[in-house]
């Protein structure tokens, strides 16, 4: 860079300093201001390039290319083959698509409020100022980091099975199911404990979201009578809503994707299924028998835009609904 | 020259693969499998197979005495469990990159045949690189499809009734060759009274043992292109599977699922298995107690239906180096010294050189080579019939589906409208 | 000191207020470990059962054997199907370390250009940006893996790291977005009017001043590449280029309950480098999953 070049404009913006009352813009020529925009959009363009490299690279164009493959028959060895809506047909016909559907459903419906619920209930045991917080709030957290690892899947599986602990002491109290990760029906319940277990990131949010509850709306509250569950029904969860709608639909998104654990603590989608009786078999576990077991890229596909389409609706359906219930401070949004 | 074209090939196609694939249009890139010859005339070829270590070990030395006979073949392996080497394997298939050579089995014949991957190596038999000669009971066929040599058995096996010895013994029951189906279930239940262990580990899930059967009444789980057998037949087998599941003469199937990858059988909770006849050798090490062999039971008190399957070694249809892929297949289904290092591993040696080459000495592998010999004194043994394109996803679909059954998830009538369905799908793609 | 001395010799007044809140601060302290108690349990159930013979694990409600062996742990000197540990460890620590720098360097550039220049189309992008941010990954696993496939660079680390280049984690663009807009404009523009070029202002001024969000990132980058289970299983096809993950579903596969405590070894022994980063870094990591929720 020659210093010379670097230099005129740098008074010029020194000029512009000398009079910033009335703004830079205004007094600046129309030549300027167009050098400098162009200048701007080539600066702004040549930041971006690695974001819009990978946007059309690995997002825009592999979404426009799933699209087409969910209309062929597409088994990576002969060039796709259009067959129109035959892949959708199929899907839905299929009673195991049907039953991957129902898994996952279930294993969000079920576990999403009762994580969500154990968070913020958590949280709000935090939230007293009292000595260890920091601490418990760092091991509270800290299953949300090792929770989707291959390790934790394994252990979870063994503390679930026939004999182990959650059997035993189940047992103490009379009810013998012979241990959850062998049963079509129970073993999904032993994801949902996993993703409970999990609380602590939605817990961390709710605990930053009720540390900013203006304290004076308590001590006014305290002062009329109100009993503390009303405080927390009237002031708490109208101020933290728009933390519990982000969580809400944070882990409801994140729920419906579940892969890995499934995948594991069925035993891996070998010979095929997921769990007994693909008790495990998330859509996500399907789309991937379907897709990279089963060569049926183009099935796979109708099947990944199928997930698309719902999870789309439940966030839309998350945003129409939060007009009603979440309160955003005046100004904020 | 020759390298140097090929890299600009490879980047053109490349560049060209990249946006075909974001325009919408996965066509399969042609395959550029490097050149791997090098100016010396050394060849290198990759091998690929599906196993554990103690296969790998032994592979391992029989690489390096190959190596030794032929110092200008070099040979690269690389090796994984069974399904993960499907799903590799596929990949690299499809993306023209799979290996030179490779362990196969019967139901990927077909499959991979359809697709143009595999090699027909009665060329090579022609052209003196690969010798069919000196196979045990008719095993050289074992590979054929329409005329076309695309896999040379390594090793043979067959099914058979995995017993634990003590409890059998506990029960009194001596299973003999010519034993029926009347007798085995009788056996069955003498194994729950006596020892209060199921007998059976889920034989309703085999598909190879439900194969025996069909075959003992002139029938096959597969035809050329699809299922030879009925709905109705499927029925009679899963309705007396489901009746020996509630009385208990079958494994408890929830308990079957917590303990896998590990076998009922050596887990204690069944006094046998139907499955092939070498993996005693597994469950010896596995479990605690001593397996055996018993015969497959029969319809008529003579006929089992039973063949001897087999791995097989296959090559890949555009490989640069089929004749060093013959030489290599050659060597190791003729060499003794091969047979004295492999052992049973993969199944008792195909060819006779190399079956007299080694006699175990270990209780485990005699039995094997006994159970083998008696079949062949029998006379029980039959060919079978390569598998159709899609006989894999048949049998895992199987597997899965008798475990719902079994399981309680479905009823006999809706396990096998479903497994037909899934079958239909899977042999017509 | 001072504080002790109040302690023992308390002003009427404050024992009082000491007698109420004492009842509550228990109830307090109860409650938080029995939460602590259901969380670690899984935990430490997996470090004891790593010293037990392998029949004992399962079946045993002692969370620590009477006699401790450590053969699980030596057992792993053998490696997985012929491979060492240190191998899977290797890559996984490759993979990682790359995704981190990728990471960090893309998201970063991406962010300043939200936060800091005025460009034609901004808001378009970045609504685009924060749409990726909503969809589902397995829309695009398998075109990706056809693209990558025709490219050739099936069992390659490219798939798994190109994306993280190509700054496609909008997660942490977006946290990076929000640190960036919430640092004092006088100081660039300042930079700018000494005639400061973009980059300069990035390079010099806002990198620096936004390490907390990139450590913050680059840590949730190193775990996330750690423990991903799904990229790796598509595209690594060969053991020896397999990370930690894929090796532990290896050995689930090869060895199984045959040697059930050396998998839970192994298991502990795959999740020690994300404890270790989370021991050292919790700090950062909390308060950047707490600013990420508060700014949604």
């Amino acid at each position: 860079m020659g210093s010379a070049v670097t230099h005129a404009p740098a008074r010029e913006d020194l000029d512009m300093d000398s009079e910033p009352r009335h703004g830079p813009v205004k007094s600046r020529r129309p030549a300027d201001l167009k050098r400098r925009g162009r200048r701007e959009n080539l600066a702004g363009y040549l930041f971006m390039s690695p974001w819009i490299a990978g946007f059309l690279l690995l997002t825009a164009g592999p979404m426009v290319a799933s699209l087409y493959f969910a209309f062929t028959d597409y088994n990576l060895f002969d060039a796709p083959r259009w067959i129109g809506l035959d892949n959708f047909s199929e899907m839905f016909g299929d009673p195991r698509w049907r039953h991957s559907v129902q898994v996952t459903l279930w294993y969000v419906v079920v576990g999403t409020p009762i994580k969500l619920l154990a968070a913020l209930g958590v949280a709000l045991l935090l939230a007293q100022k009292r000595r260890g917080q920091a601490f418990y709030r760092a091991a509270f957290y800290a299953p949300s980091l090792i929770g989707a690892s291959v390790s934790v899947a394994i252990v979870w599986k063994a503390i679930f099975s026939d004999d182990a602990v959650v059997d035993r002491t189940q047992r103490l109290f009379g009810i013998d199911v012979g241990g959850w990760t062998g049963d079509p029906d129970l073993i999904i319940y032993s994801l949902v404990a996993l993703t409970v277990w999990q609380f602590g990131a939605p817990m961390v949010i709710f605990l930053a979201g009720l540390k900013q509850v203006p304290r004076e709306l308590y001590e006014a509250a305290d002062v009329d009578g109100a009993s503390k569950l009303r405080q927390f029904w009237n002031i708490t969860l109208p101020m933290i809503s728009p933390v519990l709608f982000f969580n809400v639909l944070l882990e409801t998104i994140h729920s419906f994707q579940i892969f890995s654990s499934a995948y594991i603590v069925g035993g891996g989608a070998g010979g095929n299924s997921c769990g007994p009786a693909d008790g495990t078999m998330v859509y996500t576990c399907y789309l991937y028998v379907q897709g990279f077991e089963n060569s049926r890229m183009g099935l796979a596909s109708a099947m990944a835009w199928m997930l698309l389409v719902g999870v789309a609706l439940v966030t839309a359906v998350l945003f129409w609904s939060q007009k009603r219930w979440v309160h955003y401070e005046e100004g904020v949004r | 020259m020759q390298q140097g074209r090929n890299v600009e090939r490879r980047t053109i196609l490349k560049a060209a693969g990249a946006s075909l694939a974001v325009a919408g249009l996965g066509a399969t890139a042609t395959a550029c499998g490097g050149g791997s010859g090098s100016g010396d005339g050394t060849v290198t070829i990759r091998y690929s197979w599906w196993g554990a270590e103690d296969r790998a070990e032994r592979i391992n030395k029989t690489i390096a005495l190959f190596e030794k006979k032929y110092p200008k073949i070099k040979v690269k392996t690389d090796f994984q469990p069974y399904t993960d080497f499907w799903k590799k394997f596929n990949t690299q298939a499809s993306g023209g990159n799979p290996p030179d050579v490779f362990q196969n089995a019967i139901g990927f014949l077909r499959k991979y045949d359809a697709k143009n991957v595999l090699l027909d190596l009665s060329e090579q038999v022609k052209a003196g690189n690969l010798s069919m000669d000196g196979f045990r009971a008719g095993l050289e066929k074992f590979g054929e499809i329409d005329g076309k040599l695309l896999g040379v058995p390594v090793g043979s096996n067959s099914m058979a009734l995995v017993i634990d010895k003590p409890v059998y013994t506990r029960a009194g029951v001596k299973p003999e060759q010519g034993w029926t189906w009347d007798d085995f279930d009788e056996a069955m239940t003498r194994i729950r009274d006596r020892t209060g262990r199921a007998g059976d580990s889920g034989m309703y899930g085999v598909m190879y043992l439900y194969d025996l059967y069909l075959r003992q009444n002139g029938k096959a789980f597969f035809t050329e292109d699809g299922l030879g057998f009925s709905e109705t037949d499927l029925t009679a087998w899963w309705t007396k599977a489901e009746k020996g599941v509630k009385s208990g003469l079958f494994a408890d199937p929830k308990k079957v699922a917590q303990i896998k990858p590990k076998s009922a059988l050596s887990a204690e909770l069944a006094g046998s298995e139907f499955t092939w006849d070498n993996f005693t050798v597994r469950y010896t090490s596995e479990g605690k107690s001593e397996y055996g062999l018993a015969p497959i039971p029969s319809t008529d008190g003579k006929r089992t239906g039973q063949y001897l399957g087999s791995l097989m070694l296959s090559g890949y249809k555009r490989t640069e180096h089929p004749k060093e892929v013959a030489q290599f297949i050659d060597f190791m289904v003729h060499d003794p010294e091969v047979a004295k290092i492999m052992g049973y591993d993969r199944g008792v040696p195909t060819t006779q050189v190399q079956y007299d080459a080694y006699r175990p000495t270990d209780p485990v592998n005699k039995a094997i080579a006994a159970y083998e010999q008696s079949l062949v004194d029998a006379g029980v043994l039959e060919t079978i019939t390569p598998h159709p394109n899609g006989a894999d996803i048949c049998e895992a679909a199987f597997l899965r589906i008798a475990e719902e059954m079994a399981l309680g998830e479905r009823s006999v009538q809706d396990a096998v409208k479903q497994f037909f369905t899934e079958s239909k799908t899977a042999l017509a793609g | 000191m001072s504080a002790q001395a109040t302690d023992v010799t308390p002003a009427p007044s404050a024992k009082g207020a000491l007698r109420r809140r004492l009842p509550g601060s228990l109830a307090w302290h109860l409650g938080s470990l029995a939460i602590l108690a259901v969380i670690l349990y899984p935990v430490i159930w997996v470090i004891g059962g790593s010293f037990k013979e392998s029949g004992d694990i399962v079946g045993s409600l002692d969370l620590f054997p009477a006699d401790p062996i450590i053969s699980n742990y030596t057992g792993l000197a053998d490696g997985i199907a012929d491979i060492s540990i240190s191998t899977f460890f290797v890559n996984s620590l490759v993979l990682a370390v790359g995704s981190v720098i990728g990471i960090v360097a893309s998201c970063s550039l991406t962010a300043y250009a939200f936060a800091k220049i005025r460009f034609a189309g901004r808001n378009l992008l970045f609504t685009l940006m924060i749409g990726t941010l909503l969809l589902p990954y397995h829309v695009l696993l398998i075109p990706q893996y056809v693209l990558f496939r025709n490219m050739d660079m099936i069992n390659t680390y490219t798939p798994l790291l190109l994306g993280k280049y190509l700054a496609t984690e909008a997660f942490f663009v977006f946290l990076m977005v929000q640190f960036m807009r919430n640092l004092p404009k006088e100081l660039d523009e300042a930079a700018r009017l000494d005639g400061c070029g973009h980059f300069r202002i990035y390079w010099s001024i806002v990198l620096p001043l936004c390490r907390p969000a990139l450590i913050t990132s680059a840590i949730f980058t190193f775990i996330n590449a750690w423990n991903d289970f799904m990229g790796p299983l598509i595209y690594l096809n060969e053991p020896s280029k397999y990370t930690v993950s894929l090796g532990l579903k290896m050995f689930v596969d090869q060895e199984g309950l045959a040697n059930y405590g050396g998998m839970i070894a192994m298991s502990l022994v795959a999740l020690l480098p994300v404890l270790a980063f989370f021991l050292a870094f919790q700090r950062y990591l909390i308060d950047g999953m707490a600013t990420s929720g508060l700014k949604g």
